[in-house]
């Protein structure tokens, strides 16, 4: 197969795969192994890819090299990084204190995705920050649609009830 | 529908993934019920939220190592066919291989070059590096870059033709900098790379590398590669109207 095809193809989902991987990972210097690996990976078995969306199975592809990584060392070791430049992001047409409030709330539904189990954050990822359709989320994660909806149904309500002031009290411990 | 079915169908229905009669049902219920309406609210709220993080972007040094292992493997599996066909070669009739390798080196230079160019176009669209000087006024693009280069590349719009001049930067191609224009075709974009011509440098015949086409011609002592995913047939029309 020739990278022509792998170019152009492949190549314009990395913003993608590299987001993923690094939701995933939680860690800059991961998410670049993890993505290297899987563009390798992909490089060849792109002969393989036939009518499918291209973004998706990278996506399948990235999430498989960093389940391979894990899988090797164990998931313990997966650290939780703060992320301090979560602010970056904020509507700007907003007056000073919504930009405060919204700041705040979206600094915390950042942590909270964070905290949330990979199942349940990859979800999430895939549907509010990518765009991604069930059925393409079905195919990254190779799983029955159903099994989507039930997993992005229980990330938000874990996600809602983490932003809610009076739950985040009892969390609090 | 009741509240019991909505709460059902909460994701499916922000997420757009419901069929129409059900999406008009919801869409009716919440219209009523304040309690499903704010659970929806409360969703999209959310979802708003999500998207406000911050978007990690694929590092510089990431998007470099990845291109330049497609193209990488695209040469050594170009190197593998190359070997095949040699052994075979050789197999068949030791004279062949003699020949084709004099041809074979005969037209590496050119070939060299045409990949060279294919690789720059393709890294000018996938890290966006597409313009340092960003205009459709060829008065402006060729002004700009005086003083970068020791030599003054020729400058012409092609709007009127269905080729509008959209910018041009700075490339480096065979280890010499070079003008690169830009052009647009629709959707497509085509690089011209832009040189003095060497003495005696031979012009390459139209060719496609890993799926873009490569025209080369020489005029007024410039030597000029276009490339583009444009068809052979719409390239070969920008290079007519350019040269006309």
């Amino acid at each position: 197969m020739s990278s022509r095809r792998f170019d152009e193809t492949v190549l314009p989902h990395l913003e993608a795969a590299f987001n993923y991987a690094r939701w995933l990972t939680r860690n800059d210097v991961e998410a670049e192994d993890v993505v290297q690996d899987a563009c390798v990976r992909a490089m060849r078995f792109f002969g393989s890819l036939r009518d499918e969306d291209a973004r998706a199975w990278l996506l399948a592809i990235v999430r498989n090299s960093w389940y391979t990584r894990v899988g090797r060392r164990g998931p313990a070791t997966q650290s939780i990084p703060m992320d301090e430049t979560v602010h970056d992001a904020i509507d700007q047409a907003l007056d000073p204190e919504a930009q405060l409030l919204q700041q705040d709330e979206v600094a915390r539904v950042h942590e909270a995705l964070e905290q949330l189990p990979a199942d349940f954050r990859e979800v999430i990822v895939l549907r509010e920050i990518e765009g991604f359709s069930y059925k393409e989320i079905a195919t990254v994660i190779k799983a029955p649609i159903g099994t989507v909806m039930s997993r992005l149904s229980r990330a938000r309500e874990r996600l809602l009830a983490a932003l809610a002031p009076a739950s985040r009290m009892e969390n609090a411990r | 529908m009741i509240c019991a079915e909505i709460v059902r169908v909460l994701d499916p229905f922000v997420d757009g993934e419901l069929e129409a009669e059900r999406d008009a049902a919801v869409r009716d219920h919440i219209a009523a019920c304040t309690t499903c309406a704010q659970a929806v609210a409360a969703r999209e709220h959310l979802g708003r939220l999500v998207r406000a993080t911050r978007y990690y972007s694929t590092p510089d040094r990431l998007r470099a190592v990845v291109a330049t292992g497609a193209r990488r493997s695209s040469i050594a599996s170009r190197v593998a066919v190359w070997s095949a066909a040699a052994a075979l070669i050789v197999a068949v009739a030791g004279g062949a291989l003699i020949a084709r390798t004099i041809v074979h080196n005969l037209r590496a230079p050119a070939n060299a070059v045409a990949e060279d160019v294919v690789s720059d176009h393709v890294r000018s669209l996938l890290a966006d590096h597409l313009f340092d000087v960003r205009s459709t006024d060829q008065h402006t693009v060729k002004p700009w870059f005086l003083g970068k280069l020791n030599y003054a590349p020729p400058v012409t719009d092609l709007a009127a033709d269905g080729f509008p001049l959209v910018g041009g930067r700075l490339d480096y191609v065979s280890g010499r900098n070079v003008a690169a224009l830009v052009y647009q075709r629709q959707k497509h974009t085509i690089n011209l790379f832009v040189w003095p011509s060497d003495d005696g440098s031979s012009v390459a015949p139209p060719s496609s590398i890993r799926g873009f086409q490569v025209e080369h011609w020489i005029r007024d002592g410039m030597t000029f590669w276009a490339v583009s995913d444009l068809n052979a047939a719409e390239l070969h029309e920008f290079r007519t109207r350019l040269t006309r």
